[in-house]
Parts: C-alpha cells; sequence; structure tokens
C-alpha cells in the first residue's frame, strides 16, 4: 500500500518534470517563432518598399520606343518627305523615348536594381546616345531644317541603342528571374523553418498533452489509493481502538477479579490485628495489610487509568471545604511520611477569600494524594510541603496546589516524559521505587478535564515541586461537605442495629461480620439474594448489606424483590460492590437501593454506614450529635462515657472495669517493650507496639489515648513522647479510678 | 476623410454638376487638340461623335492639386490637373469603362467607378509647371495616392496611363 503510494508518487514528480521541461521548450519555441514573424513582417515590408516601378517593363518600354523612333527615322530617311511622316510625328516619338529615358534614370525601380553597378552603366552609356541625338529633334521641332547627314548620323547611332537596349533587357530580365528565384529560395528557406519550428510546437504540445494525461491519470490513481490506504488506516485504526478497548475492559475486569480477594486478605489481616496476637505474628499481619493496601492503590491506579483512558473522567461537582480537604489528605499521608522519615508540612494562607468551592473532592484528593505520595516516596529524611494558595486575578478565581519535596529531583530531559503513560523517568526508578507510572498521567488527565493545568518544576538532587492550578468558583457553606467530621464520627459509638448481610464469599462474610460484630452490630448473614429473602421475610432487619454479584440471585434483583415486599420499604439496602461505575450506581439507584458502597469494605465505611442508618431509624440522637460538634477534650469524655455506657450495658459494671485494668495492665506491657526497643530504626515494632496500644484504647473508648498512640505512630518515636505517652496513661488512670 | 463622408461628398459633386449643367454642346476646341474623347453616346459631342478638348478648355474644368510621390518622379511632386469626371462630364460621357490610350499607344482599361467614385485627375501640370512629353504630358491620368494611400501599388501603376491623347468610353 505505502510501495503503491510512492509509486504513486515517484510518477507524478517524474511527470511534472517532464511537463517543466516541455513547457520550457514550448516556451523557447515560441520564442523562435516570435522571431520568425518579426522577420516575415520585416521581409514583406521590404516587398511593400518594393511597390514601385517594374524594371523590366521599362526597360522593354524602352527598348520598343527605340526600335519604333528607329524604323520611323529610317522610313523618313528612305522615302523622304514622301513617306506621308509628319515630322512632328517624328519629333512626338523622340519625346516619347526622351521620356522612356527619363523613367529609367528617375524611376522607383528595385533597390538593388538601381545599385547594380553593370545596369548603371548600361544606362549611363543609353543615356549618352539619348541625349546626344536631342539636337536634331529639337531643331526639328522648332522647324528648322535638318541636313540628311546629320539624320543619318541619328539613324546610325540610334541603330547602336538598339543592340544596347535589346542587351538591357535581356539583362535586366536576367536579373529580374535571378533576383525572384533568389528571393523564393529565401522566402522558402523561412518557410521550411517556420513549418520545422510549428511542427515542433505541435509536437511539444502534443508530449504536453499527453504528459497531462499521463499525469492526470497518476493522480487519479493515487487518489483513489489515498482512499483506499484512509479506508485500510480507519479500519486498522478501529481494530486497534476495538483491541485497546478490549485491553481496557480485560483489565477492569482482571482489576476486580484482583480487589475481591485482595479484599478478604485485607480485611482479614485488619481483623487479625485487632486481636491480640503474639508480637512476630502481628508484624506479619501488618506486612500484610501494608503490602495488600500497596497493591490495592496499585490496582485502583490501573483502573483508574483505564478508566480515563476510555474516556470517561467523571467530574461530580460538590462544595468543597478547602482547608479541611488539605488536612484531612495530608493525614492519609502522615504514616507513609514517617516511614520515609519525612517531615509533612501544610502550608495554608490564614484566610481564604473562597473557603468553600465548587469542585470535585474526590478527585481533588485524588490528585493531591498522588503528588504527596510520590514526593514522600521519592524523599528520604527530608520535607514534604502542601502548599495551597488562591490565585485571585480579575477573572475567575483559581485554586493552585503546590506540592513541593527535598527529594531526589528530576533533570530537564526527563520532565517531558513524566506526565506519559507507563513512563518513569529511567527503570532504575521503578526497580528501586516501585509504582504502576500511571500516577501523573492519571492527574494530567483529571486536571484537564476540570480545565486546570499540572506542571512541575525540578532541580536534580535538589527536589521538585509539582503543581496543578484549577479554575474554581465560590460555594455557599452551607453546602460544604465537612470532611473533618469523618474522624470525629470514626469515635461515635454506634447504636447497635439488626443487619443483614447478603454476601456469597465465605472470607468476605466472615469479615464484614466481624467487622460489623466489632461495631457492636447484629449481624445475620445470607448467602445470596433468595436466602436474603427469606430471612428477611422471617425477621426484621434495619439495614440490609447486599453485594451486588451472586449466584442464584443477584443483589439488584434481590433489592427489587424485597421492594416488592409488604415490609420492603422502609429498610435500608445498601450495595457493596468492586464495581463503581456510573451505570452500577444507576441500576442499583433504579433497583431501589438506598445507598452505595465501593468495596474493600474498611471498619470507617461500614461505622459511616451504620451511623447513616442509625439517623434514619432515630434520628434525634444522631441531629443532637451534629448539632453541637463537642470539643476535642469533652468529645473524647462523651466518646468515653457513650462507649462505658454500652460496655457496660453489654458486660455490666464488672466486667468493665477488668476491661479497663487488663488495658492497663497490657498498656503497661507495651510502654515497656516500647522502652527497650529504644533504637528508634526498629520503625516496625514500634508502630505495631503503637497500633496495638491504639486499638485497645479505641476498644474501651480511650479516644485520646488511642488518638495519641496513632499520632505517635508518624514521626520517629522519641523518648520525650515516651514519657508523654506514659504521662497520659497515668493520668486516665487516675482520673478513672476517681 | 472617411469613405462614406467621401462618397457623399462624390455623390453631391456628381449631383452639382448634372444640375449645374445641362446637355449642351461643348465649344469648339480654339487651340491645339490634346485630349479626344471617344463614346458611343456622347451628349456634348464637339467634333463629329468625339468630344475633343484644347488645354484651356481643360483648365476651365473643376480640378484638384495634390502633392504626392509616385513611383516614376523623384521625391514629392505637385500635380494639378481637371477632375478626370468633370472632364467626363463635361464630354457627357456615361458608361461602364474607360480605355485611357496614351501616345505611344500604349493603353490601360480601367473601370467608371475610378472617375466617380475616386478623385482622379488628368494632371496638366507638374510643380505648376506644364508637362511637355518628354516629361509624361500633355495630361498624365494621377490617382489620389496622396488621399489614400491604399492605392499605392501595381494595380494602380498600370492605371496611370501618362501621355494621354485619347480616352474611349464604353458600356
Amino acid at each position: 500500500m505505502i510501495k503503491q503510494a510512492r509509486h504513486n508518487g515517484d510518477v507524478i514528480r517524474r511527470a511534472s518534470k517532464t511537463t517543466v521541461v516541455l513547457q520550457v521548450f514550448s516556451v523557447a519555441l515560441l520564442l523562435g517563432l516570435a522571431f520568425m514573424a518579426v522577420d516575415i513582417v520585416k521581409r514583406y515590408s521590404t516587398l511593400q518598399d518594393g511597390i514601385r516601378e517594374n524594371a523590366l517593363w521599362s526597360v522593354y518600354q524602352f527598348d520598343r520606343e527605340a526600335r519604333r523612333l528607329h524604323e520611323l527615322v529610317h522610313l523618313y530617311l528612305a522615302q523622304g518627305p514622301q513617306s506621308g511622316i509628319a515630322v512632328k510625328t517624328l519629333t512626338t516619338r523622340y519625346d516619347i523615348l526622351y521620356s522612356r529615358m527619363n523613367i529609367l534614370e528617375q524611376a522607383n525601380f528595385e533597390r538593388q536594381f538601381v545599385l547594380n553597378p553593370e545596369i548603371g552603366q548600361r544606362i549611363a552609356a543609353i543615356q549618352d546616345t539619348v541625349y546626344g541625338i536631342v539636337a536634331p529633334f529639337d531643331a526639328l521641332a522648332a522647324g528648322k531644317d535638318v541636313a540628311k547627314e546629320q539624320l543619318l548620323e541619328v539613324d546610325g547611332k540610334l541603330e547602336t541603342l538598339l543592340g544596347a537596349t535589346e542587351d538591357l533587357v535581356i539583362f535586366t530580365n536576367n536579373w529580374v528571374s535571378t533576383n525572384r528565384a533568389e528571393k523564393r529560395s529565401g522566402l522558402m528557406t523561412l518557410q521550411v523553418q517556420t513549418v520545422v519550428l510549428v511542427g515542433l510546437l505541435v509536437a511539444c504540445v502534443f508530449f504536453l498533452i499527453f504528459n497531462l494525461r499521463r499525469q492526470l491519470r497518476s493522480v487519479r490513481r493515487a487518489g483513489l489509493d489515498l482512499e483506499a490506504m484512509a479506508t485500510e488506516l480507519n479500519e486498522s485504526y478501529l481494530a486497534a481502538e476495538a483491541g485497546n478497548r478490549a485491553k481496557s475492559q480485560f483489565m477492569a475486569t482482571m482489576g476486580h477479579e484482583v480487589r475481591t480477594p485482595l479484599n478478604a486478605i485485607l480485611g482479614t489481616a485488619e481483623l487479625l490485628e485487632l486481636q491480640t496476637l503474639p508480637q512476630g505474628m502481628l508484624a506479619g499481619v501488618q506486612t500484610i495489610r501494608r503490602s495488600g493496601n500497596a497493591l490495592l492503590e496499585l490496582i485502583n491506579e490501573i483502573l483508574d487509568y483505564a478508566k480515563i483512558e476510555h474516556g470517561n473522567v467523571d467530574v461530580e461537582m460538590r462544595p468543597v471545604g478547602v482547608r479541611a480537604l488539605a488536612e484531612s489528605t495530608i493525614e492519609m499521608v502522615r504514616d507513609r511520611a514517617s516511614e520515609n522519615g519525612n517531615l509533612l508540612e501544610l502550608a495554608l494562607p490564614d484566610n481564604f477569600t473562597m473557603p468553600v468551592i465548587l469542585s470535585d473532592p474526590t478527585r481533588l484528593r485524588q490528585i493531591t494524594l498522588n503528588l504527596l505520595s510520590n514526593a514522600i516516596k521519592f524523599t528520604k529524611d527530608g520535607v514534604v510541603t502542601l502548599r495551597i494558595a488562591e490565585l485571585v486575578t480579575s477573572g475567575p478565581g483559581c485554586l493552585r496546589v503546590e506540592v513541593s519535596d527535598t527529594g531526589i529531583g528530576i533533570d530537564n530531559a526527563s520532565i517531558d516524559k513524566l506526565f506519559q503513560p507507563f513512563s518513569q523517568v529511567d527503570s532504575s526508578i521503578s526497580r528501586k521505587y516501585g509504582g504502576t507510572g500511571l500516577g501523573l498521567t492519571i492527574c494530567k488527565q483529571i486536571v484537564e478535564a476540570m480545565d486546570g493545568r499540572i506542571g512541575v518544576e525540578s532541580v536534580r538532587g535538589k527536589g521538585s515541586t509539582f503543581w496543578f492550578e484549577i479554575p474554581v468558583k465560590p460555594a455557599r457553606i452551607e453546602e460544604s461537605e465537612d470532611h473533618g467530621m469523618h474522624d470525629a464520627q470514626a469515635a461515635v459509638a454506634l447504636k447497635t442495629l439488626h443487619i443483614l448481610l447478603v454476601e456469597d464469599n465465605a472470607v468476605n462474610q466472615q469479615v464484614a461480620a466481624g467487622f460489623l460484630r466489632h461495631l457492636g452490630q447484629n449481624v445475620k448473614i445470607a448467602n445470596d439474594g433468595f436466602e436474603a429473602i427469606s430471612a428477611f421475610e422471617n425477621d426484621k432487619f434495619d439495614l440490609i448489606l447486599m453485594d451486588m454479584q451472586m449466584p442464584n440471585l443477584d443483589g439488584i434483583e434481590a433489592t427489587r424483590r424485597i421492594r416488592a415486599l409488604p415490609d420492603g420499604q422502609a429498610v435500608s439496602i445498601i450495595a457493596m460492590t468492586a464495581n463503581a461505575s456510573e451505570d452500577d450506581r444507576r441500576l442499583c439507584h433504579e433497583a431501589g437501593m438506598t445507598g452505595f458502597e465501593t468495596k474493600p469494605v474498611t471498619m470507617p465505611k461500614l461505622r459511616d454506614i451504620i451511623a447513616r442508618t442509625e439517623q434514619i431509624v432515630d434520628p434525634g440522637q444522631m441531629a443532637s450529635v451534629k448539632a453541637a460538634p463537642p470539643e476535642r477534650d469533652s468529645e473524647f469524655d462523651t466518646l468515653y462515657e457513650q462507649r462505658r455506657a454500652e460496655l457496660i450495658e453489654a458486660l455490666g459494671e464488672e466486667g468493665f472495669n477488668e476491661l479497663l485494668d487488663s488495658f492497663f495492665e497490657d498498656a503497661r506491657e507495651i510502654i515497656l517493650k516500647l522502652r527497650s526497643t529504644a533504637s528508634p530504626k526498629d520503625q516496625q515494632t514500634i508502630d505495631h507496639l503503637l497500633h496495638a496500644m491504639k486499638g485497645a484504647a479505641a476498644s474501651v473508648g480511650l479516644g485520646e489515648i488511642a488518638a495519641t498512640a496513632q499520632a505517635f505512630r508518624s514521626g520517629d518515636f522519641s523518648p520525650g513522647r515516651l514519657e508523654e505517652l506514659e504521662h497520659l496513661l497515668d493520668a486516665q488512670k487516675h482520673r478513672l479510678a476517681a | 476623410m472617411n469613405a462614406l463622408s467621401k462618397l457623399t461628398a462624390t455623390i453631391l459633386a456628381v449631383a452639382s454638376f448634372t444640375i449645374a449643367s445641362p446637355a449642351r454642346a461643348l465649344d469648339k476646341p480654339t487651340g491645339d487638340v490634346i485630349l479626344t474623347v471617344r463614346g458611343p453616346d456622347l451628349k456634348n459631342a464637339n467634333a463629329g461623335d468625339t468630344a475633343q478638348f484644347d488645354r484651356d478648355m481643360l483648365q476651365a474644368l473643376e480640378k484638384r492639386t495634390g502633392a504626392m510621390e509616385t513611383p516614376w518622379t523623384s521625391g514629392k511632386v505637385e500635380f494639378s490637373g481637371p477632375l478626370l469626371r468633370a472632364v467626363l462630364s463635361a464630354a457627357g460621357a456615361h458608361g461602364q469603362k474607360l480605355k485611357i490610350i496614351a501616345l505611344n499607344d500604349y493603353s490601360a482599361e480601367i473601370p467608371y467607378e475610378d472617375a466617380t467614385k475616386l478623385d482622379t485627375m488628368l494632371a496638366l501640370t507638374m510643380n505648376g509647371k506644364d508637362m511637355s512629353v518628354r516629361d509624361k504630358g500633355p495630361l498624365f491620368l494621377v490617382y489620389p495616392f496622396d488621399l489614400d494611400p491604399s492605392l499605392f501599388n501595381e494595380k494602380y501603376f498600370a492605371r496611370s496611363v501618362w501621355q494621354i491623347k485619347e480616352i474611349e468610353v464604353s458600356e
């Protein structure tokens, strides 16, 4: 195909060259013709000049007149006055000859004739004779007598003249003939030249036409080939596109397939962590969880990319509190930052002119998190700063988010490759730091979908600053979702609900049920849609957690059927699925589901769901929490009181006290262990111990201790911190004992 | 002068002549006869059935003067003499063809229109002087080369008869 196109191109180019040559040749020929035309015109004008007296005719006339005069004179001499010839006739004849002589002398003959020396000589000789005999005729005209001898002399001279005139006639005739022949041959040459030139021109035009035809044919063929090529390309493109779509589909499916067992792993690990485990085992479980999380992140990234490559970047505009978003986002990476020994800094302006903006909080957080994760990943023992600024220019507002680090940096040559998919600065990077290399591509796509721009400034070895700017509009503060509330809510104890968990996967069942029980919930398990319906018919539930894909009867259909039951309207049904597409949401909504949660199932998510359901079941309680968000100190107290009340309700007063005692015993052991692992380098052990303390503290409702332990997990665990923790434990113990 | 106006002028001139000179016999020539006009039915014949003219009679007719070059003279030459049509009109001639006959019996046949449509003259003088036989005299049929350069070609050269003695009019 390409070969064919190239061949066509060659043919056209060659034909063009030939055409040019032919054109040049034609122009040259035309010039030649023009010159020839000029020559012809010139010759014609000489012909016009030549409209003169006919030399041969004049000479002939002269000869004739001379003969007549001679005859007359001869007759007159022979017969005398008896001849009857009047003297007047004689003189008139001479006068006529004389006038003829004048003509020969003065008339405009052809130039060559006049200039011919021989003719000149001959005419001069004749002239002498004619003018030499003027006297006797003048005398005769005057009526005088002329002697016969004189007339005889005239007769003799005329005799000689006749010889001369005859010679002149012959000579002139010859000259005229020669001249005509020469002229004709000259004209002939010119004609031949013209014919040759015209012939060449015709040939040239013929070639031109031929060549143009050939060119046209080639052009048409090339056009057809191009068309065919375009069709072929289009087909290939469609095939490639189909292939690509299939790939994306495959990626999405695989991602989903991988995510499901991963959820199970992560959930199990999290559950295990909450149990009291031997130390070695706990570290192992933590490793499982951390690696699992990393793997999940990777898969999420790939899925995100597949989705974006498909062309759908969903941007959902909602009011967003900038400060809360920044704070919560940075919290999410605090652990990882401290693992790498990095100091996390948040630089926000004191006052935002637009504290609440209209944007997509999920996407904003996703980009910021990605940039922060990268910064942390490539920085060791440095500083990572998240800086948010408002660029309020004359036009619409603009939010600028900067993530600076003091990490390895990027050289200029590699910066261009940064935002390309699957590219990392170099292969050694991927070996050392891992990652898909998709993060920045995804960020770029999202930022562009939000009409913003993204960029980076970097110096190798000094660090990088990644930034993005998106145009934003201010939103009304009431509409803002307070992301800060989540953490507070997390600590709020939950009311026990009667929950039906519909899940086919045994491990997922175990995890979710474990979480729910841990959250103090009453759980019943159904293995598929049918079981769910029969369970619902026999019992009354506050909440149904419905898996989407199940054998026998899937979540959507089960929901429809439950909604169709007499009591099926009131219950909250939340879909649990790894498919988070808009279509799934729509399907769920249409089937009558109350809400939608993506897998993996985590404790906070479940807590959130339960809290929301609680609000519906008993709006009064949640309203009070929302209406007056407690201050931090009293919040912990309230938490403790609630927890205590709940636990006492569940275990009795003695049971709760025993629980408290065992907690403080455990805490003391942890403190001892923390002290013995004085080396701050053994981060993992310290983290594990702090995590254990956090979990234990949270389970008995000691929020402040849990929070402190959690906070100390990021950054170096200094002896100062250990002391602080010890003090806190003592203080709480005293307070509770009082 | 364009062709149309020339034609109009000619027609007017011819018309005025016919009106101004009603059929009346020519006077007899008093001097030497230098031109004889013959024709089948000359209205103004003065010598038998021919009309004869001497120099004075010709001088009295409508004339024209024109300076021009000819193939038989050198340089620009001024010719003057009666218009051919004036002569023919004076003779009361009419016909289709004219035969101009010279002293040496050379003759040329010209269409009658050459007299009516062109200001053809029978030149009597050249550069103000009478023309002798030695100078192509006494009469020289001169076409108006000065008024119409397209006449300057061999066709009219052949018709330019000099040393004229007779004009024969025929149908």
